[in-house]
């Protein structure tokens, strides 16, 4: 295909417009959640459209972080994975680390670290190339959000309350993800749906 | 040799050991560089290994004059420092140090008394890349805490942040510092107080490059009664005060869409604004700022983030530049309700027990701890005695087993005699290396168990000796003074000396093995009072003579040994090609320290040694000229021995090829943490390649196909730190874990379960055992 020089400029001037835009395109609670399809661990394809109907929940992964670790040590993301996951909910585990960063997996490697935390996402999804992450505006690991049955977005945020990689803090913290999980579960609207997530940077390719 | 040097110019915070010198102004740490120790520790090897060679002359005599050099540069050194001191004293906590950070905790004054409100500082020096963050950390991290405490009654001010800076990372936007980062805060004493007080502060922080790590450490800072005068300290403080934002004297505004309105004298000049929110959610981190200038205002257009409410008072540290390219930093808040942020200084309950200071504190508390003076004993006794069954001592079993062969048939008393002065001579020299040990550590010197085949001079000498022991037993020479004949050997002379000898020879080679139950022992040994050491070395010593003593007790033993005969020289040829094969591993392990350079030497050396044996085995044949013969061979003996006090220093840092292992990586203390921060398991072995019960676990446990597999499947990092060179940081580990010597195998459980040290002989099941597989 061919463009005269100038279009050419004119197209890429507009791309670049665009890019901060995209780079800080978190998707809006109440709105429809980003769509997106992903492949994972087992090198399944997975995608929001094909998730319609149920509750969805989103964990941005990276087994290297302190936060995570603070998560997974105590076994309390694995309770909230269970306790969601009974209810009906489908948890999708997210990895956006690029290649040679802290917290990139492949998906041998996501398989046998998911059974040595003895965790039970629906799916770990491996994104690499920081797609989804950064379609969900994805921060810090661990980032949480919740889908509704409808397809909109109805929680983004802490998991937490208290931002600390110490697991003594997890009882004493409101549990933001846990109580957005059980009202969009019971069909509620989540009372508190934008809270600040904490933990270390997403580790994206540059 | 010692040397001053500027903390701000040695990002490397690792390898700070030495003495803080209070009030130099200027933070320089007294350091030590390791070669020239490492010339001072050879220098009293090869004092100690002529004293072993030549058996008469006291060892002290050559190090004392090592030892005495080194108390006079200190007391130089000391000098000096109190010559370049300011009038200030200094006030500043010891350190936590990482590959990361190196963090105190400062005073601003020297002194105080009841009533006092004291300027204190965490203060942060932070290796290049590395970041903490601002109270409002951005999109990501967290911010330090401090727990302060203080006398009850006390209170506590905010800290006083300093103007973070605003670090962008794809979709993620931070706000840092960076470099040499000063957090001060206040602290009001309550009155009716006496006598010095103590403050501690148990601090924590988050460091991030690539990756984030949290840190934590306890600091304590004891200021003396009396009316304060700065410390030397005070000048960081004063730096502090002209990095913390200014306050603008403008009138700020925010609309409901989020527009920052500053109006004012110059607002109209600005050209550039950057504002870093307090609060998180108030603005959107990441978004664009577009600054629009009108008559006498400003207006910075912002992104409402998620808790953005323009009834409430938006606040935050504003960068600004202006017309005439001068740049600021700005406190700007708009009029509201003010947002409740939680306290980074906290006063820490009047009952909370105090912590102890974790900088000094090893990561694990050491074996040798609540081990008994009579429990070290026994423990070093049953490990000489063992170490009669670790290889390194076969070869002097070999020239004892001929003693005793020889033996056979004599009188009692003979037997008893010669058993004797083996023990004698195993005990004494037990008793020179406690004194020796003790020597270098009262001068500061790090030595362990095996130190001193960490002196490429020292392996080259027992390479030399155990060749010409071998060359003797092959019969090209004869022992003694009288020369009688060529066939005289060393184990056979009926003289005391001879099983003296054999002692003390049996101590040295076994000193690369260590044997089950001798590592608390030792370490225990080193760090008790002399007395408790000496003891202990003496049991350890008495352990491995006991077989022995047996001979000299138990009168039945000697008589059912086989008669003398000419089986005799047979086995004494035989028994030359042990000590040939010890010369040979001694030689390998300076390929592994010296590199090829060092064996060169070392053949060379061995090679003389050959000629000088034959040159005297033909005087001593009876040969016309015997004196000329004689002669010669001193000659090229003496050129031999110029040979070994020339091995060339140990070559390169890495590890050793006979060390490095393609599935292990290197022992380094940064990477230890942060695997640990993150909560992974690793797997330290440290090792030498001289060490000849470290090698044996290798073959036999750590490189087996069922440990390599079960460290790759379980995730195991596997580390390896390699003593076969003298190297500070593996000696602190050993020292962290109560060990003095290698080997010392340390598995670190995932779940940050406190570390669990294996036994020193390993088998593959014990390894499996332990790390749960």
């Amino acid at each position: 295909m061919l463009f005269s020089p100038r279009t050419s400029r004119l197209l890429m001037s507009a791309a670049l417009a665009l890019l901060p835009a995209a780079a800080l395109a978190a998707p809006k609670v109440g709105e429809p959640a980003p769509a997106f399809t992903g492949v994972d661990a087992h090198g399944k394809t997975v995608t929001l459209s094909g998730l319609a109907g149920k509750t969805v929940v989103l964990e941005w992964m990276n087994d290297g972080c302190p936060y995570v670790v603070k998560w997974y040590r105590s076994g309390e993301m694995q309770k909230l994975q269970r306790d969601a996951t009974t209810k009906g909910a489908v948890w999708l585990t997210v990895a956006s680390s690029a290649p040679g960063e802290q917290g990139h997996v492949d998906g041998e490697t996501a398989l046998r670290q998911t059974a040595d935390r003895n965790a039970s996402p629906t799916h770990f999804v491996l994104d690499p190339k920081g797609t989804i992450g950064r379609a969900y505006g994805a921060q810090v690991t661990p980032h949480m959000y919740v889908i509704a049955p409808d397809g909109k977005l109805a929680y983004m945020g802490g998991i937490d309350s208290i931002a600390s990689t110490d697991p003594a803090d997890i009882p004493k913290a409101e549990p933001l993800a846990r109580l957005a999980i059980n009202e969009v579960l019971d069909g509620k609207p989540v009372t508190k749906p934008v809270t600040r997530a904490y933990g270390c940077s997403v580790k994206y390719a540059n | 040799m010692w040397i001053l040097r500027d903390m701000k110019d040695e990002p490397d915070h690792e390898l700070l050991t030495g003495v803080r010198m209070l009030g130099s102004p200027n933070h320089r740490v007294l350091t030590q560089t390791s070669p020239r120790r490492d010339v001072c520790v050879s220098a009293a090897v090869t004092a100690f290994t002529s004293w072993l060679t030549l058996l008469q002359e006291p060892m002290t005599r050559k190090t004392i004059p090592c030892l005495t050099m080194r108390a006079t540069l200190i007391r130089l050194l000391l000098l000096l420092a109190v010559l370049t001191q300011s009038p200030a004293s200094a006030l500043e906590s010891g350190a936590v140090v990482s590959a990361r950070a190196t963090v105190t905790m400062v005073s601003a004054q020297d002194a105080a008394r009841a009533g006092d409100t004291v300027d204190l500082a965490l203060h942060l020096r932070l290796a290049e890349g590395w970041h903490i963050y601002w109270m409002n950390p951005g999109d990501a991290g967290q911010p330090p805490r401090i727990e302060l405490y203080a006398p009850a009654g006390s209170s506590v001010s905010d800290l006083r942040w300093p103007a973070p800076k605003r670090h962008v990372d794809g979709p993620v936007t931070t706000f840092i510092h960076e470099g040499d980062v000063l957090l001060p805060f206040s602290v009001t004493l309550p009155a009716g107080l006496d006598g010095p007080q103590t403050l501690t502060a148990k601090a924590g922080w988050l460091v991030c490059k690539d990756i984030c790590i949290p840190e934590e450490g306890v600091f304590r800072l004891t200021l003396p009664a009396g009316v304060a005068t700065r410390s030397a300290e005070a000048l960081l403080f004063d730096a502090a005060r002209d990095a913390l934002p200014g306050m603008a004297d403008w009138q700020a505004a925010v609309s409901a869409d989020g527009v920052l309105t500053l109006s004012g004298p110059g607002a109209d000049a600005i050209v550039e604004a950057d504002l870093l929110p307090a609060d998180w959610g108030l603005v959107e981190h990441g978004a664009a700022q577009t600054l629009t200038v009108a008559d006498g205002s400003a207006a910075l257009a912002l992104q409402p983030g998620a808790a953005f409410d323009p009834a409430r008072a938006l606040s935050g540290v504003l960068h600004v530049r202006d017309r005439d390219g001068i740049t600021r930093a700005l406190w700007v808040a708009t009029p509201g309700a003010a947002t409740q942020r939680a306290p980074v200084v906290l006063l820490a309950g009047g009952d909370a027990p105090l912590p102890a200071p974790a900088g000094l504190a090893p990561a694990a508390a050491p074996v040798a701890d609540g081990f008994g003076f009579a429990w070290a004993v026994l423990f070093a006794l049953a490990g000489g005695l063992l170490l009669n069954l670790m290889p390194c001592v076969f070869p002097v079993l070999a020239i004892k087993a001929l003693s005793f062969a020889r033996l056979g048939g004599h009188a009692q008393r003979t037997v008893r005699a010669q058993s004797l002065a083996y023990c004698a001579g195993v005990v004494t020299t037990f008793l020179l290396l406690a004194g020796v040990l003790l020597a270098l550590r009262s001068a500061g010197l790090q030595a362990g168990w095996g130190f001193q085949f960490q002196s490429p001079v020292f392996v080259t000498a027992m390479a030399a000796l155990l060749f010409v022991i071998g060359l003797n037993l092959s019969g090209v020479f004869g022992f003694g003074s009288g020369f009688a004949s060529a066939g005289d050997t060393l184990a056979s002379r009926p003289g005391l000396s001879g099983s003296f000898f054999t002692g003390t020879l049996a101590v040295v080679v076994a000193t690369p093995c260590t044997a089950p139950f001798m590592g608390g022992a030792l370490a225990f040994a080193l760090a008790a009072p002399a007395a408790q050491t000496v003891a202990v070395f003496v049991a350890m010593g008495v352990g491995l003579a006991l077989p022995y003593a047996l001979f000299a007790f138990v009168p039945g033993l000697a008589r059912r040994m086989p008669r003398p005969g000419p089986w005799m020289d047979r086995l004494k040829q035989a028994l030359a090609f042990p000590m040939y094969a010890a010369a040979a591993w001694l030689v390998w392990v300076l390929s592994q320290q010296s590199g090829a350079d060092g064996v060169l030497m070392a053949l060379v050396v061995l090679l003389l040694l050959a000629l000088a044996g034959w040159l005297l085995g033909v005087a001593q044949s009876g040969a016309s000229s015997a004196g000329a013969w004689r002669t010669g061979a001193l000659l090229v003996a003496l050129l031999a021995a110029v040979g070994i006090a020339r091995a060339p220093e140990p070559a390169g840092t890495g590890p050793s090829a006979g060390i490095a292992a393609a599935a292990s990586e290197p022992y380094a203390p940064a990477r230890l943490s942060e695997l640990r921060a993150t909560g992974r398991p690793v797997f330290i072995n440290m090792t030498a390649a001289w060490c000849v019960t470290c090698l044996v676990n290798e073959k036999v446990a750590l490189s087996t196909t069922g440990v390599r597999q079960a460290f790759a499947t379980r995730g195991i990092t596997y580390m390896k730190g390699d003593w076969t060179r003298s190297d500070p940081l593996i000696t602190d580990f050993l020292r962290q874990h109560g060990r003095d010597g290698v080997p010392l195998y340390v598995y670190f459980p995932p779940d940050g379960a406190s570390p669990a040290v294996l036994p020193q002989i390993l088998t593959e099941q014990i390894v499996l055992d332990r790390i749960g597989s």
